[in-house]
C-alpha cells in the first residue's frame, strides 16, 4: 500500500516532466518517474549498442552479436588458428530488432526501427546464398572486420536454425522477395519430402526450387502399435528431426503461408508438427524432441566402443541408457533439451494458433504441459525443478550413468531438471488461449504454484482477478515480467501492473551497468539477442495505452554460434558454443 | 556397510507429529470470522503452502530410506488434510508404510548387455514418487515427494532390461 501511494505521489510530481509520451497512457494508468527511469535505461543501451557496433567498421549497418561493455568492442570469435574474429549473425539478433521497432513504437521516433531495417536490408542484399539460405545460424557469421561470410565449423559450415524464430513481419516489409525465397529454401535444405526425414542441418549447395511446397503430402510416417502406442522409426540416415529444427521450420512455413495465401505451406507445417503430436506418449501427454531415432549404419566394431557417439550406432539412448529397456529412446527423454521441447515449441504453437488460427495447437500444448508438470513438477528447497524420466513416466532420477556415452560421462548421475522462468509464459499462453475454464484449472494451479515459488506472490484463484502478489518482489526476470504484463492484459487487475513495474525496476537496477543490459552486473558482455529490453519496452507499451498486436512479440532468445575455436588456454582447439565461451566472460576475466 | 551409511529419517516424525497436532488445534481457527471471499480464499491458499513446507513432509525429499516401517508422514497440518499417492505401493504404501524391496533398481550391465563386476550396485536404490494432495476448505494444493529406497538384504540384481 506505502508503495502504491509512493508512486502515485511521485507520479504526480513527476508526470508533467516527461518528455517521451507520444500516445496516451493506458486508461487509469499514470506514467510514472520510474517509468521513464526504465525507458531511458533502454534508450542509453540501445543508443550505446547503435554507437559502438556502427563504431567498429563505418563500412556497414551490421551489428556484432555482443559488446564489450568495458571497451564497446565487439565480441570475438577466435578460430584455433588464433585468428580473432568480430562477428555478426542475425539470428542473433532477433530480440534487437524487435526491440528497436517497439522503441520507435513507444517513442515516436521512427529512426530505432529504420536501424533495424537497415541493417536486416543490407545482410538480406549482401549475405543470402543464391539458393535463398541466408548467412547466418549456428555455424556462420559475418566477419566485421573483412565483411565475408565466415564458417564455424569447418570450411563450409551448414546452415542451422533452432529455435531462433527470426522477426518474419519486419523482413517481409524490409525486402519480401528476400524473406519468402529464405523461407521455401529452408524447407528444400532441411527436409526430406519422401520420408519426412528432416535434419538441423541444410546445406548452401542445395538448389533454389520455388515449387517446394507442391510435393505430395506422404501418409504420417508415426503409427501406432498394437497397443496404441507409438512406434519410432528407426531408419533416419543420420538427419535427425529435432523439434528445435522442426519449431523453425514450421514457424516459417505458417507465415509464408499467412503472407502468400498458398496453403501448401501451412499444409506441411501441420504435417510436421503433427509427426510430433503422434509420437507422444497417448497415456502420459508427454511429447517428445524427434519422431525418429537413426539408422544403424556404422560396424559393430566401431559402436562397440561406448565413446564413439555417432548417431551412424543407432538411438544414442538405446545405447547409454540401454539399462531402462524399450523406454530408452532419444526421442522419450525428458530430461534433456526440455527447453526447446516444452517452451520454444509451445510458445510457436500457439503463435500459430493466435495467429493463423490453428486452433488444436492450444489443446495439443495443453495436453503436452499438464502431462509434464503432473508427472515431473516438483519443489525442491523452495525452487521450481522437474523430475528427470521418460515420456512414459518411467523415473531416471538418481541413475548412474554406467559408461560414457552422447549424454555425458560415466558416472554421470541424473538430479532433476531446472525449471526457469522461461516456462512461466508458455504455461499462462497456453492458459489464457484455452477458452473453457474448466480446461484451464489444472495448468491455472499450476502456474500458480511456480510462480509463487519464484517469489511472485499469489496469482490467486483461476481467472487470477484476486491476487496477493509481493510487489516488493527480488525477483529481476523479463519472462516473469512478460508474464505479469500478459496478466495484466488479460484481467485488467492493475495489481499486475505494479508487479511488472517492481520487475521492470529491478531488471534495470540489476543488469544495466556500464551502459547496457548485461546478464549480470559482472558480466562482460551485452547480447544483442537478450529479451531483456523487449520485455522492458513491452510493458511500456501497455502503461501507454499501445495495443498489444501492434508491438513485437517475444518468442525466443535461443541464437547461439557453435564451432571450432580457440580455448582459454590459448593452445588447444575446441568444438563449443557462444554461450559458454563468450557469454560466461566476466568483466575480471 | 552401504546400508549404515544411509539416512534413516523415522525418528523425525516421532518430534513432528506431536508438535504439529498441537498446531493443528489453533490453525483452522485462524480463518474465522475472516468473510470476505477473496481474504478467505488467499488464506487458505496460504495454510496449504504452510502445510507443505512446515508439516515436515517436505522434509523426506531426497532421504535414502533402508529400513522397512512406517514412515509417519504428516497427515494434517493445521486442519489440511494431507493424502499421499505413491506411484510405487508395493515400495512406500499410500499410508507411508515402507517394504523394503528384495530386488535392485536397475541391472545395469555394459553395452555388450554383459554382467560384469564393474556395475554391481550402481543403481540398487529405487527412487519413488509420492504424489501429495493437501486439502482444506475445497481447496486443494498438490505437491511430490522423492524419496529413494534401498533394497532388502539379500536382494537379488538379474533383471536388465536392455
Amino acid at each position: 500500500m506505502k508503495k502504491l501511494l509512493l508512486l502515485l505521489l511521485i507520479s504526480l510530481g513527476f508526470s508533467t516532466l516527461l518528455p517521451l509520451i507520444p500516445v496516451s497512457a493506458s486508461a487509469g494508468v499514470r506514467y510514472t518517474d520510474e517509468d521513464y527511469r526504465r525507458l531511458s535505461a533502454v534508450i542509453e543501451h540501445v543508443e550505446n549498442v547503435l554507437y559502438y557496433g556502427h563504431a567498429y567498421n563505418q563500412d556497414t549497418d551490421l551489428l556484432p552479436d555482443a559488446i564489450n561493455t568495458l571497451t564497446g568492442m565487439p565480441a570475438v570469435w577466435t578460430f584455433p588458428n588464433r585468428a580473432e574474429v568480430p562477428y555478426s549473425d542475425l539470428a542473433n539478433q532477433q530480440n534487437f530488432f524487435r526491440t528497436l521497432v517497439a522503441l520507435s513504437l513507444v517513442t515516436g521516433d521512427p529512426r530505432y526501427r529504420e536501424e533495424a531495417e537497415a541493417s536486416l536490408a543490407e545482410y538480406m542484399e549482401t549475405y543470402q546464398n543464391t539458393n535463398g539460405l541466408m548467412y547466418w545460424g549456428g555455424h556462420r557469421m559475418i566477419n566485421l572486420d573483412t565483411l565475408l561470410v565466415q564458417s564455424t565449423e569447418s570450411e563450409n559450415g551448414p546452415h542451422e536454425l533452432k529455435n531462433m524464430l527470426p522477426y518474419y513481419e519486419l523482413m517481409l516489409d524490409v525486402d519480401p522477395v528476400a524473406t519468402v525465397r529464405f523461407m521455401q529454401q529452408l524447407w528444400t535444405a532441411h527436409f526430406d519430402w519422401a520420408t519426412a526425414d528432416l535434419n538441423r542441418h541444410g546445406s548452401y549447395s542445395a538448389p533454389y526450387n520455388n515449387n517446394v511446397f507442391g510435393q505430395p503430402m506422404i501418409p504420417d510416417i508415426i503409427v501406432m502399435d498394437e497397443f496404441g502406442m507409438p512406434i519410432i522409426p528407426a531408419n533416419s540416415p543420420g538427419d535427425l528431426p529435432f523439434v528445435n529444427a522442426a519449431t523453425d521450420l514450421a514457424y516459417a512455413a505458417f507465415t509464408l503461408a499467412d503472407y502468400t495465401g498458398d496453403p501448401a505451406p501451412r499444409e506441411w507445417a501441420q504435417y510436421l508438427m503433427r509427426q510430433y503430436h503422434l509420437a507422444s506418449n497417448p497415456d502420459t501427454g508427454m511429447t517428445v524432441y524427434q519422431y525418429k531415432s537413426t539408422l544403424i549404419t556404422k560396424s559393430a566394431s566401431e559402436c562397440a566402443i561406448p565413446s564413439y557417439t555417432n548417431s551412424g550406432c543407432g538411438d544414442r539412448v538405446a545405447r547409454q541408457f540401454r539399462d531402462f529397456g524399450p523406454i530408452a529412446r532419444e526421442s522419450n527423454v525428458q530430461w534433456k533439451n526440455t527447453q526447446a521441447i516444452y517452451v520454444d515449441n509451445i510458445l510457436m504453437l500457439l503463435e500459430a494458433a493466435d495467429r493463423y488460427g490453428v486452433n488444436e495447437y492450444v489443446d495439443w500444448a495443453r495436453g503436452y504441459l499438464e502431462g509434464y508438470l503432473d508427472y515431473g513438477y516438483i519443489r525442491i528447497n523452495g525452487t521450481n525443478k522437474i523430475i528427470p524420466m521418460f515420456n512414459d513416466g518411467t523415473v531416471t532420477y538418481g541413475y548412474v550413468v554406467p559408461e560414457v556415452g552422447y549424454y555425458g560421462p560415466s558416472n554421470m548421475r541424473l538430479d532433476y531438471v531446472e525449471m526457469p522462468t522461461t516456462y512461466l509464459l508458455p504455461i499462462l499462453r497456453t492458459i489464457l488461449a484455452t477458452e473453457e475454464p474448466e480446461n484451464q484449472v489444472k495448468l491455472w494451479t499450476y502456474f500458480r504454484e511456480i510462480a509463487h515459488t519464484f517469489g511472485l506472490g499469489d496469482v490467486g484463484p483461476l481467472g487470477g482477478n484476486a491476487p496477493a502478489l509481493d510487489l516488493d518482489t527480488a525477483i529481476d526476470d523479463p519472462f516473469a515480467l512478460m508474464a505479469m504484463v500478459e496478466l495484466y492484459q488479460a484481467t485488467g487487475n492493475s495489481e499486475y501492473l505494479e508487479s511488472a513495474r517492481t520487475i521492470g525496476n529491478n531488471i534495470v537496477h540489476a543488469k544495466f551497468r556500464r551502459g547496457f543490459f548485461v546478464e549480470s552486473e559482472i558480466m562482460l558482455y551485452s547480447r544483442l539477442d537478450q529479451p531483456e529490453t523487449l520485455a522492458l519496452l513491452i510493458l511500456d507499451g501497455v502503461l501507454r495505452g499501445l495495443a498489444p498486436a501492434d508491438m513485437p512479440y517475444y518468442l525466443a532468445d535461443s541464437g547461439y554460434i557453435h564451432g571450432y575455436l580457440l580455448s582459454d588456454d590459448g593452445v588447444t582447439e575446441d568444438r563449443n558454443y557462444s554461450q559458454t565461451i563468450i557469454y560466461t566472460k566476466t568483466i575480471y576475466d | 556397510m552401504k546400508k549404515l551409511a544411509t539416512i534413516l529419517i523415522l525418528t523425525l516424525a516421532l518430534v513432528a507429529v506431536p508438535t504439529l497436532a498441537i498446531l493443528g488445534a489453533t490453525g483452522a481457527l485462524d480463518l474465522v470470522g475472516q468473510t470476505e471471499e477473496t481474504w478467505d480464499e488467499k488464506a487458505v491458499y496460504q495454510l496449504l503452502v504452510d502445510a507443505e513446507n512446515l508439516s515436515g513432509m517436505s522434509r523426506y525429499n531426497n532421504q535414502i530410506i533402508a529400513v522397512d516401517g512406517d514412515l509417519a508422514l504428516p497427515k494434517e497440518y493445521r486442519g489440511v488434510t494431507i493424502t499421499y499417492s505413491s506411484r510405487h505401493p508395493e515400495i512406500i504404501s499410500n499410508d507411508g508404510v515402507v517394504t523394503l524391496p528384495d530386488t535392485c533398481w536397475i541391472d545395469s550391465r555394459n553395452q555388450q548387455g554383459q554382467d560384469t563386476t564393474q556395475f554391481d550396485h550402481l543403481n540398487d536404490n529405487w527412487p519413488v514418487v509420492l504424489d501429495v494432495t493437501l486439502t482444506f476448505m475445497g481447496q486443494v494444493r498438490t505437491a511430490k515427494l522423492m524419496l529413494v529406497v534401498a533394497p532388502a538384504e539379500g536382494f537379488t540384481c538379474d533383471k536388465y532390461l536392455g
